[in-house]
């Protein structure tokens, strides 16, 4: 397990202590904190963890050169993984699509979730760009089957589509899907899927 | 904008002739294969039109005329291809099925010798979707040339090449021979070692290593031998890594050693621990989620400790949870259902939770569900859950249980055909085991599936769940009568297959018992004498138990039902007799001395016809039947002889001092004596009461 989950999942016992039984003061948090030895390298695994989940490539190589501590995947992933994620980011997802299965076409092939959500994206974009006619199309010949498979998927699809109905997206329950934090976070969920594809951390 | 053109531009007819005209050059060909591999990749309606519309052939053949040729655009071809393929192949038997017609296998597997990693990586990749199917052709690994290629393609530096290997095995690996042979090769070592490695490589591992043990005490003890104790720590590590696929696969893995070697996992805070890492990874919305349900339900099938510790950890709850929690897709439905249903096989405590929780009529809902899976798995849950009597008659207070919403669909079940596909796919299962099917189904069904041609696993399930609940409540047998219950039933008494016969007449058996005369009257015409009879004489021990049962529940209560057996000049109780002279087993021999002590029970006429059939006027010195039956040592049996006995002898009525002598003749009278000790409290107050009546008409032997 990685050094990052282990840190994590401390606190999260740490916190989940402090829900289901006392309070903890401030005093006693910053005790129980400075209690908790960390050693140099996990530190740095812990930043190196960091900067290549987020896609700092140069960053990372500085840092692998500096502190000695080697990445657990090959940098030179970051940079296909990076340009899919701001694909996602800026309203390319077609694009993005492609670049994924590029990389890899089991990951939207055996992902079903990632898949629909992604193609709930390109609809998004379809629809913020004020293309109906198409917009509808894709929903009826890409996403429509989907909701046929999937009861929770035929619900968000629903969702999506509803946006047409409005005049003012912007001020209507489901404007929050033409939101820029929508597109980060189908940004992340393929993120997330490409590095666990890509994993070659020891167990 | 008209959307027809933007449509018409990508028409699959279009682009399926792009990839096929030989006028155009590579690079047209290649983007046609990019743009159909990303219109299928993730999309099912997609690979399904273009399948129909014969696509594979045409990729197909791009990549074996390709093949021979080392250049980069001949490299991107290939890697093309091979993806378009494995994407035809994934998650679809239809898109396998056309990929090994249409001869992609070989071509494939040239790729893995390939000099570019990337067409290596693409070939391994398609080559593993096909073997995840059940229809990938088996590899022999008793073959030495293929164990050869096996271990080099685990060996191989490749992730994606050593995955293949690890599927090849999870896919063919079947026999215990075959197990033996692969871990004999070196191959559990080599598994073992991939614990250690990437992700996909330690999923691969643990998913082949639960194959390679399955069923098979020596290759675990292999495992657990002397210097492998850490690779068992190491699957045990894996149950928590941070890949819920990864813990799901350790699990499992687990749970196939605890399986097949029971001493192992005897630790109660490690099965604890194993149980709640699935609850949880019961939570993932994809397939962990769903084959998290199964895993649960083979480590818990038929142990009553795990089932008691499972409820101990509100897994009852848990799952009814998720059950409510709803829309489920189908897969997910069975697996949980399939874990109610052995949750409750056993334990009362389980039982009564599930129907507190009123998660029931989800369950009756479930039995009409499309699929066939969940209709069986629902069949199975309402089985368990009502083989408590206890609970029903509680619940039924409520008006929950046994009401038109459950019967209907389960006398719809009887009559369910794709059964009868399920049944052909357990068989197959052999070929090919389902990742997670329990295999108590699974040998349930082959066992069946060796005598018979029609459908026993749904058909079974449903009597069975039948049988529990139509006993006892008459006023909701009606019901089951109404909407043909009865009718079908009958039809299957008649079956070829002896689980069917038996448990359509354990369930007639149950309507009948304590029924009203209009109500036996429907069930008689509906079955008729010659039936019934067939069944007193039918070749299974079992099912004449059953059937003398049924008739036993028949002639009980008023005089005039009693003549049903006297119908067709007394055609059953002549089969009744026969048996009662002649059958082996004790269980049936109970039975048939009821009956005869019911319908001893009736007038003048009844009580001389048992008399006949007892004491048969042929002749033979042989010792009466009814002594023999006074001395054996089954109780029941000797409690039911002295019942009929007593029947026989009433004071009151004329002809009972005739049958007095007679029986006093027949040395009855001194055998009687002898019992008035008879361990058994039961048969000591029968023989109390018949030896007075006996009395009454004076002690002859004075």
């Amino acid at each position: 397990m990685s050094l990052f989950w282990i840190v994590i999942r401390q606190l999260a016992e740490l916190e989940a202590m402090a829900t289901s039984k006392k309070l903890i003061t401030r005093e006693e948090w910053e005790k129980k904190l400075n209690d908790v030895k960390i050693r140099k390298e996990d530190m740095n695994r812990l930043v190196m963890n960091f900067l290549v989940t987020e896609g700092y490539v140069d960053a990372a190589e500085k840092f692998r050169m500096e502190s000695g501590t080697e990445p657990d995947i090959d940098l030179a992933t970051i940079t296909d993984r990076m340009a899919v994620k701001k694909a996602v980011q800026s309203g390319n997802v077609e694009d993005a699509i492609e670049k994924v299965n590029d990389l890899n076409p089991e990951i939207l092939d055996t992902n079903p979730q990632l898949f629909f959500h992604l193609q709930q994206q390109r609809l998004i974009e379809l629809i913020r760009k004020g293309k109906v006619e198409e917009a509808l199309e894709f929903a009826q010949e890409e996403l429509a089957p989907r909701g046929e498979e999937n009861q929770s998927f035929l619900e968000e699809l629903e969702r999506t589509v509803a946006l047409l109905a409005f005049e003012d997206v912007s001020n209507c329950p489901v404007g929050e899907l033409l939101d820029i934090s929508q597109r980060l976070k189908t940004a992340s969920e393929v993120n997330a899927a490409i590095l666990t594809s890509q994993s070659h951390e020891k167990g | 904008m008209p959307a027809s053109s933007a449509s018409s531009a990508h028409r699959p007819e279009d682009l399926i002739s792009r990839l096929s005209s030989a006028a155009a050059e590579d690079g047209g060909k290649l983007k046609a294969l990019r743009e159909l591999k990303n219109q299928i990749i993730g999309n099912r309606t997609k690979k399904l039109s273009y399948i129909k519309l014969g696509a594979v052939p045409s990729v197909v053949s791009i990549l074996s005329s390709t093949a021979a040729e080392d250049d980069a655009s001949s490299a991107s071809l290939l890697v093309q291809s091979a993806a378009a393929v494995g994407s035809f192949a994934c998650g679809l038997d239809a898109g396998v099925k056309a990929v090994l017609d249409a001869g992609a296998f070989p071509h494939l597997l040239s790729l893995i010798s390939h000099p570019n990693n990337k067409v290596v990586d693409a070939g391994a990749r398609s080559l593993k979707m096909i073997y995840q199917s059940k229809l990938a052709p088996k590899y022999d690994f008793l073959e030495e040339k293929n164990m050869e290629f096996l271990i080099s393609l685990l060996n191989n530096e490749n992730e994606n090449v050593t995955g293949l290997g690890a599927s090849i095995i999870s896919h063919s690996c079947e026999t215990n021979v075959e197990q033996k042979e692969l871990s004999d090769a070196g191959v559990l070592k080599r598994l073992i070692s991939l614990l250690g490695g990437s992700l996909c490589e330690r999923d691969a591992s643990l998913e082949s290593l639960a194959t390679v043990f399955k069923g098979n005490p020596e290759v675990v003890s292999m495992f657990l031998g002397p210097e492998s104790g850490r690779a068992l720590s190491a699957v045990t590590e894996l149950t928590k890594d941070r890949y819920p696929r990864t813990r799901l696969l350790a699990c499992m893995c687990l749970i196939t050693i605890r399986n097949a070697s029971p001493c192992y996992l005897q630790d109660v805070e490690q099965k604890t621990k194993l149980m709640l890492i699935l609850l949880e990874l019961l939570d993932d919305p994809g397939q962990v989620g769903d084959e998290a349900a199964f895993a649960l339900s083979s480590l818990i099938a038929e142990k009553e400790d795990l089932q008691q510790l499972a409820f101990e950890e509100n897994v009852v709850n848990k799952l009814c949870n998720h059950l409510q929690k709803g829309p489920l897709q189908a897969k997910r439905i069975q697996g949980i259902l399939l874990a109610l249903a052995d949750l409750c096989s056993k334990l009362e405590s389980c039982r009564s939770r599930l129907l507190s929780l009123q998660v029931l009529n989800l369950v009756t809902d479930a039995l009409t569900h499309d699929s066939a899976d969940v209709r069986a798995a629902a069949c199975s849950c309402m089985k368990s859950v009502s083989r408590s009597v206890k609970v029903i008659i509680q619940n039924l207070s409520a008006g929950s249980f046994m009401n038109e919403v459950i019967v209907i669909p389960l006398v719809q079940l009887l009559h369910d055909t794709s059964s009868s596909v399920q049944i052909w796919f357990y068989l197959d299962s052999n070929v090919c085991i389902p990742p997670c099917c329990s295999k108590r189904d699974i040998g349930y069904s082959m066992q069946h599936a060796l005598h018979c041609f029609i459908d026993p696993f749904l058909q079974v399930a449903a009597l069975g769940a039948i049988s529990n609940i139509v006993v006892e409540f008459s006023k909701h047998k009606s019901v089951f009568i109404q909407c043909g219950g009865v009718k079908q039933l009958v039809q299957l008494s008649k079956s070829m297959e002896s689980a069917i016969r038996l448990n359509a007449v354990w369930a007639l058996r149950n309507l009948m018992f304590l029924s009203d005369n209009r109500c036996k009257e429907g069930i008689f015409l509906e079955l008729t004498a010659s039936t019934l009879t067939s069944l007193i004489c039918d070749p299974e021990p079992s099912v004449q138990e059953q059937a003398l049962a049924l008739v036993r529940n028949l002639v009980d209560g008023c005089v005039d039902s009693i003549e049903y057996v006297f119908l067709e000049d007394g055609l059953i109780l002549h089969a009744i007799g026969r048996q009662v002279q002649s059958a082996l087993k004790a269980e049936v021999l109970v039975q048939g001395m009821y009956v005869l002590s019911n319908v001893a029970s009736g007038n003048e006429i009844h009580k001389e016809a048992v008399m006949h059939q007892l004491f048969p006027q042929d002749g033979s010195t042989t010792e009466p039947i009814m002594i023999k039956h006074l001395q054996n040592k089954n109780s029941q049996l000797r409690t039911a002889a002295a019942w009929a006995l007593v029947n026989l002898t009433f004071p009151s009525n004329p002809g009972a001092s005739s049958r007095v002598a007679k029986l006093w003749n027949a040395g009855v009278t001194s055998q009687l004596k002898n019992m008035v000790n008879d361990p058994c409290l039961d048969v000591k107050l029968r023989v109390k009461t018949a030896l007075g009546q006996f009395m009454t008409f004076g002690d002859g032997s004075t």
